[in-house]
């Protein structure tokens, strides 16, 4: 094999999930009537958002070689939080600042402030305790779900003030700027991830802790700050959350994770960690998006929805592993 | 023997009720290679750990360079100087060469107040570190994961060499080399020696030890056995250390 067509194939199996995008968005344009237009693909971004944000702070963590199934609950806890506060009916308490946009900012810090706490407990327990990342953030999972309903009584908040909701629906270029928001974090988080000495060592701690560790790296602070980012970030797919549904309700975003999960998979990054990459990643999450609106056009019963998911999990899954024979033979 | 760079006084390390280390005492001068040898399970990996910061002694204590030293964490022994080659290789075989030779000391750059790697910087410096090493690695840039296991512990063995330091341990550095890698490795050894650099090497196989060491100490069941110059011993007699069949000819013990 000449180098050239060797570049070629590494390049494919690197972005394989956007060819996979690309080739799905391709097939839906043609199969499928009044799929291709501007509208169907921004919505496709759009109601990606939410996902896309929560899919970052999971990868990270996973990439570093942990797990974090919290962040839909910390998203559902930050969101009422912010639904209590600045919604005017329900369990709203309608707090009022002035000027107006000042509730931007502190709705955004309050949601982010949540995240990062429940996200620093559970790297405190898991990296300084030692802890095992799974059990720990499966307890999150339930305690912090348990404290929307507690927080909320069960019951919702419905009309968020004005100058918060404005981000759902001023349009720029067509889309509404929660969605550029996701696209900023992506592109952010992108960059610390590949250009950066913090994202480089949380790969590596990913891919050999021990070595890390010998090396003179911080481990543990690094791995703590990982698990912040992580809860910082399901924090803010929470304010988007909110903002998305103009308040808040105690069985909010149920069953995000898993999908976050399957973006996460299907984007290449490996469970064992220290493998993927946050482009991939939401490639991963616009996948699931295009392949849920499709389901949308076609008038199919959204249960289907479900079953699509899980076998596009698996399908992500051998993928990975076809994907690494390949590259043993061109090593 | 020069000035003595690393003194160990009656360090002991205990695991519970086990006693590895049951107090060692030896020192290593500037420029000098040590040889520490001893049966599996005598305590050599441990004594390493200790002096690279991945262990706390129980008791005992240490000078570098004349000062009181306690290295808490890989970090610590690193910023004194103190590089470490282990057994099992520490590579992160999920990233590249590159990576790999720089992992934690990367060379950054700052664009708009913001640390970035500058993978050129690197590679250049890896490239260079490899040539004059004279180790042939397809591209810098290819995972680890995918090179061979004597490609992978050049990568180490040249990276002690680049980063230097004050004070070198190699724990079984040849384990996965040929005898032409063996041979440039026990070289780069003595370069690295006669720069002023303290080496201490660990070794099962006889003929490394005298072939690139001045002094040969034996550790058996926890204490020194035999601490001597190379041209005062044997083969012969150093494998009675080990065994601990007889101290005879076993110079001055701990």
């Amino acid at each position: 094999m000449n180098p050239r067509t060797r570049n070629a194939l590494e390049f494919v199996l690197d972005n394989l999930v956007w060819f996979m995008l690309l080739l799905v968005l391709v097939v839906f344009s043609l199969f499928i009537p009044n799929y291709f237009q501007l509208g169907i693909f921004a919505n496709i971004i759009e109601a990606s958002s939410v996902l896309g944000v929560m899919s970052i702070g999971l990868a990270l963590v996973i990439i570093a070689g942990h797990m974090d199934l919290s962040v839909e609950s910390v998203a559902a806890l930050s969101a009422m939080a912010v639904g209590i506060l600045f919604c005017s009916s329900g369990i709203g308490l309608g707090v009022q600042l002035h000027p107006e946009w000042l509730m931007v900012p502190v709705s955004l810090l309050l949601a982010l402030a949540v995240g990062g706490l429940i996200g620093a407990f559970n790297g405190y327990l898991v990296v300084k305790v030692k802890m095992s990342a799974f059990i720990i953030t499966l307890a999150s999972y339930i305690w912090v779900r348990g404290l929307v309903l507690v927080i909320s009584g069960g019951r919702s908040a419905q009309d968020l003030a004005p100058a918060i909701r404005w981000f759902g629906i001023q349009r720029l270029m067509g889309l509404p700027l929660t969605a550029w928001i996701a696209v900023a974090c992506f592109v952010v988080f992108s960059l610390i991830m590949a250009k950066t000495p913090f994202g480089r060592h949380l790969v590596m701690i990913g891919g050999n802790e021990t070595a890390t560790f010998r090396a003179g790296i911080r481990v543990n602070r690094n791995l703590i700050i990982a698990f912040v980012l992580a809860g910082a970030i399901a924090g803010l797919a929470g304010w988007l959350l909110a903002i998305r549904t103009s308040g808040a309700t105690a069985n909010l975003g149920v069953g995000l994770l898993f999908n976050a999960f399957a973006a996460v998979v299907i984007g290449g990054v490996s469970l064992k960690g220290g493998v993927g990459t946050l482009p991939g990643v939401y490639a991963g999450v616009l996948l699931l998006s295009a392949i849920n609106t499709a389901i949308n056009l076609m008038g199919l019963p959204a249960n289907f929805t479900q079953v699509i998911h899980g076998l596009l999990v698996l399908a992500a899954v051998l993928l990975d592993a076809f994907k690494q024979t390949i590259r043993q033979r061109l090593a | 023997m020069s000035e003595p760079l690393l003194v160990l006084d009656n360090v002991t390390k205990n695991y519970g009720a086990i006693e590895a280390l049951k107090g060692i005492s030896f020192s290593i001068g500037k420029g000098e290679v040590v040889a520490l040898l001893g049966d599996n399970g005598a305590g050599k990996s441990t004594l390493v750990k200790i002096i690279a910061g991945g262990l706390e002694p129980t008791s005992g204590r240490m000078l570098f360079e004349g000062k009181e030293f306690l290295a808490r964490s890989p970090a610590e022994a690193k910023a004194a100087g103190i590089e470490t080659v282990y057994q099992d290789l520490s590579l992160c075989t999920n990233v590249d060469v590159v990576a790999n030779f720089f992992m934690g000391r990367e060379i950054t750059r700052k664009v708009l107040g913001i640390p970035v790697l500058d993978e050129r910087a690197m590679e250049a410096v890896v490239g260079k570190a490899l040539a004059s090493a004279g180790t042939r690695i397809p591209s810098l840039r290819t995972n680890v994961e995918h090179l061979s296991g004597g490609q992978r512990q050049a990568i180490e063995l040249n990276r002690f060499v680049h980063w230097g330091g004050k004070l070198v341990l190699l724990d079984e550095p040849f384990a996965a080399l040929g005898v032409e890698q063996t041979r440039r490795g026990l070289d780069m050894i003595r370069q690295v020696a006669s720069q002023g650099i303290g080496v201490v090497i660990i070794t099962h196989i006889m003929q490394q030890a005298f072939q690139v060491a001045g002094r040969i100490v034996v550790i058996r069941q926890g204490v020194v056995a035999g601490d001597v110059a190379r041209n005062k011993t044997s083969p012969d007699a150093v494998i009675n250390m080990i065994t601990g069949e007889t101290l005879a000819g076993a110079g001055p013990a701990g």
